[in-house]
């Protein structure tokens, strides 16, 4: 290992610059706006959920041939637990290629429309999309999708999407229990 | 701590407990009465597919295609027995009857008891067991219910109440290839290829017994595998490395022995002989000794001599070579947690490589012994970031033939390894 000589002077200065961030950041994290936020905790988190969801699901279907597969998965592993990154990244090879060969250029508009699943540590989103132009395989510009949220020490992080049989699991409780469903698969 | 208790409940399992196997039991080809696999099995290695039911669909006609993932043995009967990785093997529960798990024989010792266990073990805790018993009071034991599921007549999905636990079990899965804790028993091997996860891949296919002569066999080795850094000694990540953007370079050799094929030539020497004459024909010989009139016309027969040895070095060429690396999920963490701490702003630059075909190529080629090899290099691989990565080496074969005749189906094997990238951290010193 490098070893690199620090002097005395620098390190004055790097332990005041220290002093000051922790300051300024205990100074924002006790603002009143933050205290106003922090009231309502199950709301607050899930919004911040969502917003994972919203920002994974964006970055899923921003599709862009020319720029390589890795900068794409890049993107989403960015915003994924680590388990979900490889997840995806493992089964992405087909999606690629098709996407290579068709030379897609995409981008999606995507907006959280209900929880429907909340284990604390996990949460399940149901997701409308919208693209600019259809993917490879589909013609649709509209679809939904169910994704995973994992709470990770760095925030919630998108897992995975659910399978079909999750999915059908979810919305036949949902029918059940008399909970207003939107119709939509995936 | 969630993926630490995963895996000693797996690692649990991976110690067959009791082999029960009785003599006519099909199992008892399979171990030895001490426990261990009996060593006349032939390896097939590890066989990968993309079923549909390891398959998860996205939105617009997209899917993400898992591997499914099993290490292969075939007993001397042709029987083929399976271990699944322990993620193929909990989508398979899940799926009974598309995966071909109900029509295998069983799995080792007790049935579907080690499974259950399996089960319980992986899945238990992400049940809803209150609605389960709400809606099923039938159950009265978890096992009853998982017992149900395996049997195709219970669906799980509806009452899982967590669903992070999955990805969790394929990232184990995939980091540490010898965690498979169940065998399953297939009859009737090559009959029965449809029925068998990983179809006849590898299968040794005995061509028809001779009459005479030893039924042929094969043996086969497992090929050797190697995937490593070369050079330099210590990467740097490209990032620091500002003048040279070294890299690392990263070789593969793939050696296999040739393939056995011992087979027996029935060897037949003709002989004059007087047999029975047959309406029409006129005698020229007696058949009886001693005595003076004919009754039989001369011939020849052919009699069987003995039995020639042939032993074949079938070569098993590569046809086809993957070399990947990827960030194991530990450095992800710390560069994620630790190193962004000290140096704001720390992100992965690059996770996963492409190795060859991508950054490299491979060639290869067989000897007059029938020994295949292949090598190859990717060159200044521009990591970037530091910590631990996965090499990972994937070879399909092209199987072998003898006159025409298939003797092994291709196989497909692996290897893991792992290489260190570093960085250079700033300490402070007196």
């Amino acid at each position: 290992m490098k070893e690199i000589p620090v002097s005395k002077r620098n390190i004055i200065i790097a332990i005041i610059l220290a002093v000051i961030i922790a300051v300024g950041i205990l100074v924002i994290e006790n603002w009143p706006f933050r205290n106003a936020q922090g009231s309502t905790p199950s709301t607050s988190k899930d919004s911040l959920a969502s917003a994972a969801a919203v920002s994974a699901i964006e970055k899923v279907f921003q599709v862009d041939y020319r720029e390589g597969k890795e900068a794409w998965l890049k993107r989403i592993c960015e915003v994924s637990t680590p388990a979900g990154c490889q997840l995806f990244s493992s089964g992405a090879d087909r999606m690629w290629e098709k996407y290579v060969e068709a030379q897609s250029v995409v981008t999606a508009v995507v907006q959280a429309t209900e929880k429907v699943a909340d284990n604390r540590i996990e949460q399940v989103w149901r997701i409308s999309i919208t693209l600019s132009s259809p993917l490879p395989g589909s013609n649709k510009t509209q679809d939904t999708a169910y994704v995973v949220l994992v709470e990770t020490d760095s925030g919630w992080k998108f897992d995975r999407f659910l399978m079909d049989a999750e999915i059908n699991a979810i919305l036949a409780r949902q029918k059940i229990t008399d909970t207003p469903a939107e119709e939509g698969k995936r | 701590m969630k993926r630490l208790l995963l895996f000693l409940v797996l690692i649990t399992l991976l110690v067959p407990s009791a082999v029960q196997a009785q003599e006519n039991d099909p199992w008892s080809e399979v171990f030895q009465p001490d426990g261990n696999l009996n060593p006349n099995l032939i390896d097939l290695g590890v066989t990968t597919d993309h079923p549909d039911w390891m398959s998860i669909d996205l939105p617009f006609g997209q899917s993400i295609d898992l591997d499914a993932n099993y290490h292969r043995y075939q007993t001397p009967s042709g029987n083929i027995v399976v271990l699944p990785s322990a993620s193929t093997l909990f989508f398979m529960a899940m799926n009974p009857q598309e995966s071909g798990l109900n029509s295998s024989y069983g799995s080792l010792g007790n049935g579907y008891g080690s499974l259950i266990s399996f089960l319980g073990l992986v899945a238990g805790n992400n049940l809803d067991w209150s609605r389960v018993q709400a809606d099923h009071p039938e159950y009265t034991s978890p096992d009853q219910f998982w017992s149900a599921v395996l049997n195709g007549k219970q669906d799980a999905w509806t009452y899982f109440s967590g669903w992070g636990f999955i990805t969790t079990l394929l990232q184990m899965t995939w980091n540490d290839a010898a965690l498979r804790s169940t065998y399953l028993l297939y009859l009737n091997g090559s009959q029965n290829c449809a029925s068998i996860p990983g179809g006849c891949s590898g299968m040794v296919t005995p061509p028809p017994p001779q009459r005479e002569c030893p039924d042929p066999s094969v043996t086969m080795q497992q090929p050797v595998l190697i995937i490593q850094k070369i050079a330099p000694n210590n990467p740097l990540v490209i990032g620091q490395d500002f003048e040279n953007r070294r890299g690392a370079d990263i070789q593969v050799a793939v050696t296999i022995p040739p393939v056995i094929f011992t087979w027996y030539e029935p060897i037949y020497e003709e002989r004059d002989i007087c047999r029975a004459a047959k309406a029409g024909e006129t005698p020229n010989c007696n058949t009886r000794t001693g005595s003076n009139v004919n009754d039989g016309v001369s011939d020849t027969e052919r009699v069987f001599m003995g039995c020639r040895t042939h032993v074949e070095h079938l070569p098993d060429a590569v046809a086809s070579l993957q070399a990947t690396a990827a960030l194991d999920a530990a450095s992800q963490d710390w560069i994620r947690s630790q190193l962004g701490q000290s140096h704001y702003g720390a992100y992965i630059h690059q996770a996963n490589f492409a190795l060859i075909p991508g950054l490299g190529s491979w060639t290869g080629g067989c000897d007059g012994g029938g020994t295949c090899m292949a090598t190859g290099q990717a060159l200044r691989v521009p990591f970037a970031d530091p910590g631990t990565f996965n090499l990972r080496l994937d070879v399909v074969t092209t199987g072998t033939r003898f006159r025409g005749i298939p003797i092994t189906q291709p196989r497909r094997v692996g290897i893991d390894e792992t290489m260190q990238v570093y960085l250079t951290l700033p300490a402070l010193v007196q």
